[in-house]
């Protein structure tokens, strides 16, 4: 029997997706179902002054309106509860919903969609954070203070601010008073499309008192959770059931169109499918936030960084969802992984009548971390000294600390993961062949894991194959596919074909965190260990009787248990389960997992929901791009990535993690542009939108580090994440070297970068 | 209207609207669900169905005017179980979430049987329709690379047999 | 706080309502100019359709016919030849078929590029060249090489047969082409190029594929002598409502002596007469600021590919 673990085994549900048998979302049918739309506020901001859905449930084949008036009157949310399921007296952002239909077809639905009649006195939206910073702006949640929030996270909020956190060390002031030199920078960020291929998608039923909800979704419990909010019912009293789901970045991890489709269905008593079109996507997708940084400096004159602040402002659109609970990144990323003086933090969470936005892979520490690396290498060059020179000279040690307290102890990973890419791309070298409009970059970062709290059962079948069962899915990482079927696999000593995933479902699995922040193989990994373990043990118990031995002189491997003093003696695992089972019971095993609190001063990091970066993984970045002079566009020529992951449980699906995180970093620098204009989407299709294509994105040189954790299941650290947070950075570099002229806003368009290419040969 | 559809071999009879397009037919008349919809605007390629040989967006293109062509699906495709670039899809990683890979795997199979040995840029720009958002495509391109060169050695082997 | 407009009625979300009654199938070419004479304007012509089918399905277009031509490949999806050289590409060729033309790569290879860049795979199979220029885009790629080529579009009737007319002249504005409700679109002619003469697509996107231009230019460039231009002929597209030749700045170039400073002239000629707007994809000053630019390296590279080294032009 093969070793599993470390091996490329090929993922288990590739052949289903190869074929086109897998189903997703909007492949299911159910006797009797019908179509569901929604109309949407065709304004970012205003008054709803009439609302008539008489003519539209005359229309044909049409089975039931459903508005505000239909349902509970609350708001809901993950952290914060700012969120009405449709539009009442008001409208906050252009697409949110204000009625739903279900007809006997989608265009049925989609005709009465459209004989609603609406009326909406128009207000001038709050379409920028700065409009909603404004002195005397108008306020978008008057009642902002009276919304209540999930207990147990401490957060401020205030006037069109939903939530503020700041922390200032000793010193900072006269730091700056002492400095040398003071650079600063203010970097722009725009908003980013996870552009999963499946739009959202749901079928829910409504049976026996119950919702049964199917759709492609990261985190089945967060979505049960806020149901259960929005309908005012138990979070037992909904059922979901994750299908295959067709990407997500964490673009699937709060409510779509399940709440909807959910209220249609008791309405009719039918099954009630709602699918998205892309547009209806884009508008209600909760995007990666648009955010301005602005870092200050302070240096002594050896270049030596005596004191830093750091402020951050992220665009929270309309209402709340995840971000909430990332003010503490701030604090965590605002050093970067380099030495600085004392700091001065601040994170604000601003609402802009504007669609809301929320997580995407990297989720707001991507702006963060951008900006640093960015800021890293204005100061290089004001100082006349070689960017990776400069780095390397600052970069953090073993058990140094970050700015919330919490030690490093094995930060000098960074400089294995620098001396991994000199091996095969010498900084020198790169530089020295540099044609003209061409240019290197390379950056550093540290990244964290989803601490959410994870359980699996293992269950063994009579014919010697178990089954996985867990509240999370595979999301397309392969963290269920390829490293959970490997972990338990292994630990079974059973063939991963012999390895099945079973789809979460909320009625059949324990809590699960969901598929997000890098957290499957980690935490889903070891929760399924532990019950693999457990599982094991019921099998060497029942085979010891049989083999007339004790348990603890068997083992479990290749299908059979050994006797490890008599090798010649062994069993079949069926044979156990098929005697075993009849004296014991069937044998299934379950695990847990939870992240223990990592000991840190928590001075500074009171009251935030992520306190403390759970299992830190360690990040070098290099790009070489070039840079058209007629066009201003830019080629990526070459993009090498060293990451340190823990121990590589399938180092094809972690390349794999890799090269497509890479490529939306990429894509988030150069290709797609997501503009507010007057608090509207100007792209708003996939044509406008444009995701970057194969000819756009080089090979991403994949180099795995491996430095196996002690509390990962076989070592294993969180992957899929962190690819993409220093792509925007190094990419904007290497532009920086090419063309010598700062740029500071992500993406780059071929418009600022001509533009700045003739402000170059004007000056 | 009534009109034929010959689709991976098999006639069918449907009825259909005029402006109909062919993804429509296929997944809710004829229950081919492995072709997917994921813009309805001929940006993303997850609807790729082969007409005549010819990779075409389904999405884009008129049931009607499928009659009396050659329709393939990647069920059809899939019959006679994996296919060379269906097989190193799997094995090379090339799919993640999987909801592009059907497309893709149509458009590879033209690619393949119109050119038996391409570049990887061969590669890239065939798959210029196509939209992955998870791989950053580089195993698609080796897993398509993989599969000629699996498919030329069967062959070389079939001679010498 | 006023209120701006009182009274806001949505467009159905997604997919619009349509209505299309017919689907004709013309099985010869004479039955596709009766259909279309006797739908009289009510009928689109449909081929491969993937501009005509989204149109119809965003409520753009709302035809109470299809007249389905893709059955007449016998006599239209061919390219063929004269004797004299002139090349007729008939209306229900794919940008496929252009692209793998071997007479159409060695003598207007710009169309060719042109047809390569329209879309991906998936729409230049079924994509027809004579659709490209029936719809009429601003922004449509194969325009300006056909303008540089001075291509002739035929058009047919049931009343009033064949007609041909200067592509120049068919379009008339920003999707609008000169063509009466009876008459459909049967071919494109290109003259055969003068010796000494190359040509050259030149297009701008923010990804390298699946872009409508936001800029796009075509040259066709004859040399009389070693350093002297015969002819120049220049096209741009998305540049303004309509593609159009250049012809002032084609005319500084007439029998002149190919000079840095003769082309820096004629790049920035051109760039004040083009006359573009800002729109979601790139802004009227990006438009005029790299349409000089794709002028310089269009010369440079028809200059390339005729082998000629001329000194002191300048890349950029």
């Amino acid at each position: 029997m093969p070793e599993v673990i470390g091996r490329s085994v090929p993922r288990a549900d590739g052949p289903g997706k190869v074929t086109g048998q897998t189903l997703y979302t909007a492949d299911i049918e159910h006797k009797g179902m019908l179509h569901a739309a929604i109309l949407r506020s065709p304004v970012p901001a205003g008054k709803i002054v009439r609302l008539n859905v008489d003519k539209a449930r005359q229309m044909p084949g049409v089975k039931a309106v459903v508005t505000a008036a239909d349902v509970p009157n609350v708001r809901a949310g993950w952290a914060l509860f700012d969120t009405p399921m449709f539009a009442r007296d008001e409208v906050l952002f252009e697409g949110e919903p204000i009625a739903a239909v279900a007809a006997t077809t989608l265009a049925q639905s989609r005709a009465a969609v459209a004989a609603i009649e609406l009326e909406i006195q128009e207000i001038p939206p709050v379409g920028d954070i700065d409009m909603a910073l404004a002195a005397g702006a108008r306020l978008i949640h008057p009642k902002l203070a009276q919304y209540g929030s999930v207990p147990g996270i401490v957060f401020n909020r205030e006037g069109n601010v939903a939530c503020k956190y700041a922390y200032e060390e000793p010193g900072v002031d006269e730091a700056f008073a002492r400095a040398d030199r003071i650079i600063e920078d203010t970097y722009d960020f725009g908003r980013q499309y996870q552009g999963y291929l499946e739009p959202k998608g749901t079928v829910v039923q409504y049976r026996d008192g119950r919702y049964t909800v199917q759709s492609g979704h990261q985190y089945v419990f967060n979505l049960r959770d806020r149901l259960a909010q929005f309908l005012q019912i138990k979070p037992s009293d909904v059922r979901v059931q994750g299908m295959a789901i067709g990407g997500g970045f964490g673009g699937k991890l709060d409510f779509g169109p399940e709440p909807y489709a959910a209220v249609l269905a008791k309405a009719t008593g039918k099954p009630v499918k709602l699918i998205f079109s892309r547009e209806e996507d884009l508008l209600a997708a909760t995007v990666r936030e648009g955010a301005r940084v602005r870092v200050r400096s302070a240096l002594d004159k050896d270049g030596n960084i005596i004191g830093r602040e750091f402020f951050t402002d992220h665009d929270n659109g309309a209402y709340s969802g995840e971000l909430i609970l990332m003010a503490g990144l701030a604090l965590m990323f605002c050093r970067g992984v380099y030495r600085t003086g004392p700091i001065r933090t601040q994170f604000r969470l601003i609402y802009t009548n504007t669609s809301p936005t929320g997580a995407y892979r990297g989720v707001s520490g991507v702006p963060m971390i951008s900006a640093i690396e960015c800021h890293m290498d204005h100061i290089a060059r004001e100082l006349g000294v070689d960017p990776r020179a400069y780095r390397l000279a600052h970069t953090l040690n073993n058990n140094e600390k970050l700015p919330n307290g919490q030690m490093l102890h094995d930060a000098a990973i960074l400089m294995e993961a620098y001396a991994e890419i000199e091996k095969i791309a010498p900084w020198e070298e790169m530089k020295r062949t540099k044609k003209p409009l061409e240019g290197v970059a390379i950056g550093s970062t540290v990244w964290l894991t989803n601490p959410l709290p994870a359980s699996a059962t293992v269950k063994l079948n009579e014919d010697g194959s178990a089954h996985v069962l867990s509240g999370t899915c595979d999301i397309g990482t392969g963290a269920m596919a390829q490293g959970v079927v490997g972990i338990v696999a292994q630990t079974l000593g059973l063939d991963p074909a012999n390895v099945h995933v079973v789809q979460p479902d909320t009625d059949v699995a324990a809590y699960d965190g969901g598929s997000q922040g890098s957290r499957t193989t980690r935490a889903v990994g070891r929760a399924a260990e532990h019950a693999a373990i457990e599982v094991r043990q019921k099998v060497l118990d029942a085979a010891a009787p049989l083999m007339q031995t004790e348990a603890a002189r068997l083992t479990l491997s290749g299908g059979k248990i050994h006797d490890i003093e008599d090798p010649g003696k062994a069993i079949g695992l069926t044979d156990i389960l098929m005697m075993g089972a009849f004296a014991s019971g069937p044998i299934v095993g379950t695990g847990k997992h939870a992240e223990q609190p990592i000991p840190f001063d928590p001075g500074c990091a009171a009251g935030l929901a992520f306190p403390t970066l759970p299992t830190p993984t360690y990040h070098v970045h290099m790009a070489k791009v070039a840079v058209c002079p007629m066009t201003g566009n830019v080629e990526v020529k070459r993009y090498i990535v060293a990451q340190e992951v823990g121990k590589a449980l399938n180092p094809q699906g972690i390349s794999g993690q890799i090269q497509g995180g890479v490529a939306q970093g990429i894509g988030y620098a150069l290709h797609e542009g997501l503009r507010v204009k007057d608090g509207r989407y100007m792209e708003r299709s996939l044509e406008a939108y444009r995701l970057p294509l194969a000819v756009d994105i080089p090979e991403v040189e994949a180099i795995i580090l491996e430095h196996p954790a002690d509390e990962g299941p076989f070592g294993a650290k969180g992957t899929a994440e962190p690819p993409i947070v220093l792509a925007p950075a190094v990419i904007h570099n290497a532009i920086y070297d090419a063309i010598g002229v700062p740029l500071n806003s992500i993406p780059l368009t071929p418009e600022n970068i001509l533009e700045a290419l003739e402000r170059r040969k004007s000056a | 209207m009534k009109i034929n559809l010959k689709v991976n071999g098999i006639l069918e009879e449907v009825e259909v609207d005029a402006s109909a397009v062919l993804l429509d037919v296929l997944r809710d008349k004829l229950h081919l669900t492995g072709t997917k919809e994921g813009c309805r605007e001929g940006e993303c390629g997850a609807c790729t169905v082969l007409i005549d040989g010819q990779p075409v967006d389904s999405c884009l293109y008129s049931a009607a005017a499928a009659a009396n062509a050659e329709i393939e699906t990647v069920e059809g495709i899939s019959a006679n179980g994996l296919s060379a670039i269906q097989k190193a899809m799997v094995e090379e990683g090339g799919i993640q979430c999987g909801f592009c890979t059907p497309g893709i795997v149509m458009t590879l199979t033209a690619l393949l049987r119109q050119n038996a040995d391409p570049t990887p840029q061969d590669v890239a720009v065939a798959l210029n329709g196509n939209i992955c958002r998870c791989t950053g495509y580089s195993r698609i391109v080796s897993a398509t690379l993989k599969a000629a060169k699996n498919a030329m050695a069967q062959k070389a082997g079939d001679a010498h047999a | 706080m006023s209120p701006t407009r009182p009274l806001i009625l949505l467009p159905p979300s997604g997919k619009r309502q349509v209505t299309v009654m017919d689907f004709i199938y013309a099985q010869k070419l004479e039955e596709a100019l009766d259909a279309l004479r006797s739908q009289a304007g009510r009928a689109k012509v449909l081929a491969g359709g993937t501009d005509l089918m989204i149109q119809i399905a965003r409520g753009e277009k709302q035809p109470q016919a299809l007249i389905f031509i893709g059955q007449l490949k016998d006599d239209l999806a061919t390219i063929s030849l004269s004797q004299d050289g002139y090349l007729n590409i008939g209306a229900l060729v794919t940008h496929r078929q252009i692209c793998a033309d071997r007479h159409i790569q060695a003598n207007y290879p710009a169309l060719a590029t042109a047809s390569a860049s329209v879309g991906g795979w998936q729409t230049q199979s079924v994509g027809t060249l004579a659709g490209n220029i029936c719809n009429a885009s601003p922004a449509a790629d194969t325009i300006p090489p056909l303008l540089v080529h001075e291509a002739v579009v035929t058009v047919q009737s049931a009343a009033r047969g064949l007609r041909d007319v200067l592509l120049e002249h068919f379009i008339t504005g920003r999707r609008q082409i000169a063509i009466e409700n009876d008459e459909m679109v049967v071919g494109i002619t290109l003259a055969p190029p003068p010796a000494d003469t190359a040509d050259a697509y030149l297009k701008v996107g923010r990804r390298k594929a699946m872009e409508v231009a936001i800029a796009g230019l075509a040259m066709r460039l004859t040399m009389a002598g070693p350093e002297t231009v015969g002819e120049l002929r220049v096209a741009t597209c998305a540049t303004g409502p309509v593609s159009r030749r250049a012809s002032e700045v084609e005319a500084l170039f007439s029998g002149q002596k190919l000079t840095n400073e003769l082309v820096t002239q004629g790049a920035s000629l051109l760039g004040r007469m083009i006359q573009p707007i800002d729109d979601t994809r790139a802004s009227a000053e990006y438009r005029k600021l790299v349409i000089p630019k794709l002028f310089r390296g269009a010369v440079l590279e028809c200059l390339a590919k005729l082998g000629i080294a001329i000194s002191g032009l300048e890349k950029s």
